[in-house]
């Protein structure tokens, strides 16, 4: 998977007709073959732009920056960035009008390793749902049978308290620095209910249980709109397996509200965001 | 260092003046204090917050601090500090006026709003040695007749013979008889002050500062001469936590109280 | 200092790693996700003291706690009573092996201002009470500078004991400061009887140290001159430079919470009905409520001005003020950073942008 030539003639060609201010892409990170984001406001910066499997981050993140709010822009989308770029066209985050999207027919991406990701192998939309120009050819699998994640099955298989114990290493492992958060394409809100100061309902201080409050409440957020990019774990200078807690919130939604996958369809909703009659209600005494 | 409210007045609709007295017998004695320095003022269960204190260690047995409403601690005092509760105090910090420079000179205090909070501490210490001054001016602005602080307090100001007391709001009222305008247009067309050894002392919100700053410098007023005290978040008051950066300079050692001499050689970050 | 250097070979660094354990609270680099963080350890099984990999966070967390306990307090009707938090944890007499150069060096740099003016009593005893063992690096990591910056790292006596794996193949261990030197001795035990090359003068000692040295700057992909970017960037605060870089920054914390220089914190109550803790917590200057006060007003609104403010206090501030930079050179910033953002690059792009205009 190489779309390097393409992007930097597309890249080129958008600045040259005057259509977008900013292209947000990847580019080489100057010390090993692994790959940063980059923003660039000129066509004389286009031959920086790459793509290859090595491109990982999510990209629709930097919609919501100063850097890219109320200006014209040009980015690349992968399967999964698609989704969540799909999201935030339905929550309002964004205009369509003022996107160029260049969507990508994913073929998986490979980690610092050489890996291919967790979430590559079981990825059920390799191609970009949004785009104006589609690169690559789509594999057209359709919907494949949901496979529930093999971390979780495992989890599933042990005892309460060995499970407990698990993630009560996570959390304290947790530094707080709200990498997770801030790379999330779909934390976009102004000030996260976390730091909110008139709310004291979560602890500020940068403890074991806050990182419980704070993880919790985050994965909770993200339940039926989390489209398992996996820049989150990614980022966490902890390596901690985050996966996890969206992937189990992921399976439980898929399972009570008709099979439902976030952001594969435009202008669909998020499972919480709308009401069916044949929603489970059986918690409800 | 725990203190006891022992009186709330109700200054404006959102600012309130707490009077402490130290929980301790004795405490007060030690803690002494000089005009521009602050205090960290805990509320227990909401957090801590930084305030001027607003009074003069000339005027003995308790201290001042008076508190807009605005962020979460400050709201939570208006709900429900009243007197007889009890708050944690940690200080005296920051510098304070150069008290020994303004010493025979006239001067010229400008406040703004909540502004006026820390020229009152000045401003206490000055008339109660009256004789180290020349002339003592003070022109004070506030949005609305309602928005002014220390009423009472500023009646008795406009008593004092020995003061001169110019006071204005932002947008015309019916009640209102006297400036109406903006404080910098005060300063050039009412006050009209005299620049020759006088010593200004600013303080209000960052936007009062600026333009107030601006006309003095115009009217012809050395930088030296401008005194003002800035307002930077702080945490710790001890010089640690670095949030009150600016530049290499820490507004809580430092600061708050600068001249505009030395503001022009900090970074524009404020 | 004329304190003799032991010379050993694998088995007796494990033998002295034990004896350390065995002697004081041992804290050492231990994996967990892969990743390595200095934690509590008792068995030399548990950890790495010589984890090729540089651990996330530093040792700092071990002086300055992500999170510590200021004061306790109840208030009640009847009154309030303030307490102090009991016994400090931390300031016990304890040993942390395994640490880095930059590690050690980076309280070097705390200390100035920890030590200014009103003083971090918590942070002296806890100072005071460890005895830092440090392994000499072998080969530079890829975001490594440390030798670039102002710091003799061949004779740091930031750590106090010194491990190096000598080009010669056996192991030297050398006490740096006094309160090293008094580890050793008290540390008397079997380990002494492995020192094998008693008959080697100290001369030859240090030149086998020196060799590995000169191998080890010798592998450094990251080179520049401090003094050259302080001069540069005191003078260019104004530099449209810093948008360009700061373009990918996502505005979290993480290069600050793991860098070991950062010591910004907030302040933060904890209440279960009457009674509440107060605790000092990081904080990053990354993050936009940082500067925000409650009036609204926010000196730094924007991600540029927050950059700008880490790469200056970093390299202009910090020295003007205590005369250090405040980076030791680490990498850890640039490993931890989602988007790989690295300072070293910061400031030089920075600096030499700003200088062709």
């Amino acid at each position: 998977m190489n779309y390097t030539k393409q992007i930097q003639e597309i890249a080129a060609k958008l600045f040259a007709e005057g259509k977008i201010d900013v292209f947000v892409g990847y580019r080489m990170n100057g010390f090993d073959d692994n790959q940063v984001p980059v923003l660039i406001t000129g066509p004389q910066e286009v031959s920086r732009l790459v793509f290859t499997d090595k491109s990982v981050f999510n990209l629709v993140n930097y919609l919501k920056t100063d850097h890219t709010r109320r200006k014209r822009v040009g980015l690349v989308v992968k399967g999964c960035d698609s989704r969540s770029l799909n999201l935030m066209l339905t929550e309002s985050q964004v205009k369509r009008e003022n996107l160029y999207v260049v969507g990508i027919c994913c073929e998986g991406v490979v980690d610092d390793a050489g890996r291919k990701m967790q979430n590559c192998t079981e990825c059920m939309v390799p191609d970009a749902v949004v785009s104006d120009e589609l690169l690559g050819t789509p594999s057209n699998i359709g919907l494949q049978p949901y496979a529930v994640n093999p971390d979780i099955a495992v989890l599933a298989e042990k005892p309460l308290p060995e499970r407990a114990a698990y993630f009560e290493e996570v959390f304290e492992n947790c530094i707080r620095c709200n990498a997770c958060r801030h790379s999330c394409p779909l934390c976009y809100c102004a000030k996260c209910c976390i730091d909110q100061e008139t709310a004291t309902l979560y602890n500020g201080a940068n403890t074991t249980s806050g990182a419980f409050h704070a993880l919790m409440t985050w994965s909770l957020h993200l339940a039926g709109r989390c489209v398992d990019c996996r820049n989150c774990e990614k980022a966490c200078p902890s390596h901690l397996p985050l996966h996890l807690l969206h992937k189990q919130n992921e399976s439980v939604i898929y399972e009570n509200f008709q099979e439902h996958l976030a952001g594969v369809i435009p202008g669909d909703r998020g499972a919480f965001y709308k009401y069916s009659m044949q929603d489970p209600d059986d918690f409800i005494m | 260092m725990l203190c006891k409210v022992d009186k709330v007045i109700q200054e404006t609709p959102d600012i309130r003046t707490y009077r402490l007295k130290f929980r301790e017998e004795g405490m007060m004695e030690k803690f002494t204090y000089l005009p521009g320095q602050f205090v960290e003022f805990s509320l227990l269960g909401s957090g801590e917050c930084t305030f001027c204190i607003a009074s003069s260690a000339t005027r003995l047995g308790y201290f001042d601090c008076s508190i807009k409403k605005a962020g979460v601690v400050t709201a939570d005092m208006h709900l429900s500090l009243e007197e007889g509760d009890e708050v944690g105090i940690r200080g005296p910090f920051g510098n304070w006026f150069p008290l020994e420079e303004l010493k025979g000179k006239n001067l010229l205090f400008i406040g703004g709003g909540i502004g006026l909070a820390p020229l009152r501490s000045l401003i206490q210490y000055c008339i109660d040695n009256r004789n180290d001054y020349k002339d003592f001016t003070i022109l004070y602005g506030a949005r609305t007749s309602d928005g002014m602080c220390y009423k009472d307090e500023i009646r008795e100001w406009q008593d004092n013979k020995s003061l001169k007391v110019v006071l204005t709001i932002d947008q015309p009222e019916e009640t209102w008889t006297t400036n109406v305008g903006v404080v910098p247009k005060i300063l050039e067309e009412v006050v009209m002050p005299v620049i020759e050894n006088t010593k200004v002392i600013t303080c209000g919100p960052p936007i009062m500062i600026k333009y107030t700053i601006q006309s003095l410098v115009k009217l012809g007023f050395a930088d030296k001469d401008i005194i003002t005290t800035l307002e930077m978040k702080m945490q710790c008051g001890l010089g640690k936590c670095g949030r009150c950066n600016i530049g290499s300079t820490y507004v809580c050692k430092d600061g708050p109280v600068f001249t505009n001499e030395q503001l022009k050689s900090l970074p524009d970050e404020f | 200092m004329s304190v003799e250097t032991f010379v050993t070979d694998k088995a007796g660094l494990h033998k002295f790693y034990e004896a350390v354990m065995a002697s004081r609270e041992t804290y050492a680099p231990v994996e967990k996700f892969g990743k390595f963080d200095f934690k509590r350890v008792t068995r030399l099984t548990e950890c790495d003291p010589e984890s090729p990999i540089a651990t996330t966070q530093s040792i700092k967390p071990l002086f300055f706690p992500r999170s510590a306990k200021v004061m306790k307090y109840l208030a009640t009707s009847a009154g309030t009573e303030v307490s102090e938090v009991d016994e400090d944890p931390l300031a016990v007499k304890r040993v942390i092996l395994g640490a880095k150069h930059c590690d050690a060096r980076s309280l070097q740099v705390l200390d100035k201002v920890y030590n200014w003016d009103y003083i971090d009593t918590d942070y002296q005893k806890r100072r005071e009470n460890t005895v830092i063992i440090s392994t000499r690096c072998d080969q530079a990591g890829t975001h490594c500078f440390c030798t670039s910056l102002d710091y003799d790292v061949e004779n740091l006596d930031a750590m106090d004991v010194v491990i190096v794996n000598g080009a010669d193949g056996k192991i030297y261990i050398k006490a740096r400061t006094p309160k090293g030197e008094n580890f050793l001795t008290e540390l008397n035990t079997e380990y002494r009887i492995l020192n094998i090359e008693s008959q080697m003068s100290e001369e030859d000692k240090y030149g086998e140290m020196k060799k590995q040295y000169e191998s080890f700057t010798g592998s450094f992909r990251l080179k520049m001159d401090y003094k050259e970017v302080n001069a540069k960037l005191s003078k260019i605060f104004d530099t449209p430079e810093f948008e360009n870089v700061s373009g990918n920054c996502v505005s979290c914390n993480t290069c600050a919470f793991v860098c070991p220089t950062c010591h910004c914190f907030k302040i933060s109550d904890e209440k279960v009905k009457d009674t509440g803790v107060r605790y000092k917590s990081y904080d990053s200057c990354n993050n936009g409520y940082f500067t925000l006060m409650a009036g609204g007003h926010n000196p730094r609104p924007v991600k540029y001005r927050r950059w700008r403010q880490r790469a200056m206090h970093k390299f202009v501030y910090y020295k003007e003020r205590f005369g250090e930079n405040l980076c030791v050179g680490c990498g850890k910033c640039t490993i931890a950073c989602p988007v790989n953002i690295s300072i070293f690059e910061v400031v030089n792009q920075v600096s030499s942008a700003a200088m062709q205009e």
